[in-house]
């Protein structure tokens, strides 16, 4: 999963952090974080809350001034969610799709 | 989920809810005499006219004030040959170049939200549904539920509605359609729509809660707008003061066209 993370992190313009979390428990599985940010562990927590409901959709993707928040649900384990946070850039589609190509690998494993 | 729901609102829903999928008929409210307190008229599943007993407005006092240029003297003058003749009021008017359609669409609207209203509020009797086989409506003269349920919801918030509504006109795309709720209250019902005609009144509310939750928790970390895909649909929604407002975008690319579009816009918190 780790791995994942990094390979995330070496794709995605303007990386942040990124996080497997457990929508069940709330806890973070693994995480890498490249900018320290004060907001990198509440919004993983509100990433975690957001999709905690089930009927929530399997992509979500929130916008703040500043930075994308990019959350994706595994199909396999439908409690495991990949969240990436990087900074606003003006290709925000390639960094959804480089995620969701790293959540269905890891689907496919 | 809208069992706390404003009441007039909440039972213009449960009654829009209530008509069969397109049928023709007219949803009936009478009163123990027997006596008629007014009905909804549905035309292939679409709202074509209310009518209240204590509603006082004529379709006739609304088109005037609509527009300037006609008078009462010349819209009755109509109205009696059309009742004489059994032709239809509104599209009489128009074939006469008398009024346009987008304005005979504005003064039915509203006739039937204020009648509905007026019915809904002074008299809280059963519905019954009775079927018959439709009167030939122009379907730019019918609406929707959705529709409907968003002018009987603005009743009884004209400002809150109007705001809502143009903010609604400034980001919904011609390929779009879009609502707006109330942030505060149990209400999930729509205060303004354009095009959600093809949206169910069950899923318009389901998304309303679910934006509603999202955003909620999504504020506390400086969210402005959130995006989701759905099947076949992308949606975005985002709060500004007391509204939530919610895009829903379909076809090829839609959650990427959307994200693009809700990218550059800038929110009013």
């Amino acid at each position: 999963m780790l791995s994942r993370l990094h390979a995330i992190a070496d794709s995605v313009g303007r990386f942040v952090a990124a996080a497997w979390v457990d929508t069940r428990t709330g806890a973070v599985l693994v995480k890498h974080v490249v900018h320290d940010e004060a907001f990198v562990a509440p919004a993983l927590d509100a990433a975690t809350e957001v999709m905690r409901s089930p009927e929530r959709p399997p992509r979500m993707v929130l916008l703040s001034t500043r930075h994308v928040h990019i959350i994706q649900r595994l199909t396999r384990d439908p409690h495991r969610v990949l969240v990436v946070i990087c900074e606003r850039s003006p290709n925000l589609g390639l960094a959804c799709a480089l995620v969701r190509a790293q959540a269905e690998a890891e689907d496919a494993c | 989920m809208l069992a706390t729901a404003q009441p007039v609102a909440l039972d213009a829903y449960h009654a829009l809810e209530s008509v069969p999928s397109n049928a023709c008929g007219a949803l009936v409210r009478r009163r123990p005499d027997g006596t008629m307190a007014g009905a909804l008229l549905v035309e292939h599943g679409r709202v074509c006219w209310a009518m209240s007993q204590r509603y006082k407005l004529r379709l006739t006092d609304i088109l005037v004030d609509e527009q300037d240029s006609l008078t009462h003297e010349e819209l009755d003058a109509v109205f009696e040959v059309c009742r004489r003749d059994h032709l239809p009021l509104g599209e009489t008017l128009v074939a006469r170049g008398m009024v346009s359609l987008p304005v005979l669409h504005r003064a039915l609207l509203r006739h039937t939200c204020e009648a509905l209203d007026c019915l809904l509020r002074s008299e809280p009797l059963p519905w019954a549904w009775v079927a018959h086989s439709g009167y030939g409506y122009h379907p730019m003269l019918t609406f929707s539920a959705a529709e409907v349920l968003a002018g009987v919801r603005a009743i009884a918030n004209p400002p809150l509605a109007a705001r809502a509504m143009a903010r609604l006109r400034d980001v919904v795309r011609d390929d779009q359609s879009g609502f707006a709720v109330e942030r505060a209250g149990a209400t999930k019902i729509p205060l303004a729509q354009i095009r959600c005609e093809r949206v169910d009144l069950e899923a318009l509310a389901d998304l309303a809660m679910q934006a509603t939750e999202v955003m909620a928790v999504a504020a506390t970390v400086g969210i402005d707008v959130a995006l989701a895909e759905l099947e076949g649909l992308a949606c975005a929604s985002w709060v500004e003061a007391d509204v939530v407002f919610v895009l829903l975008c379909d076809g090829e690319l839609a959650f990427n066209r959307l994200l693009a579009q809700v990218a550059a816009m800038a929110f009013n918190h």
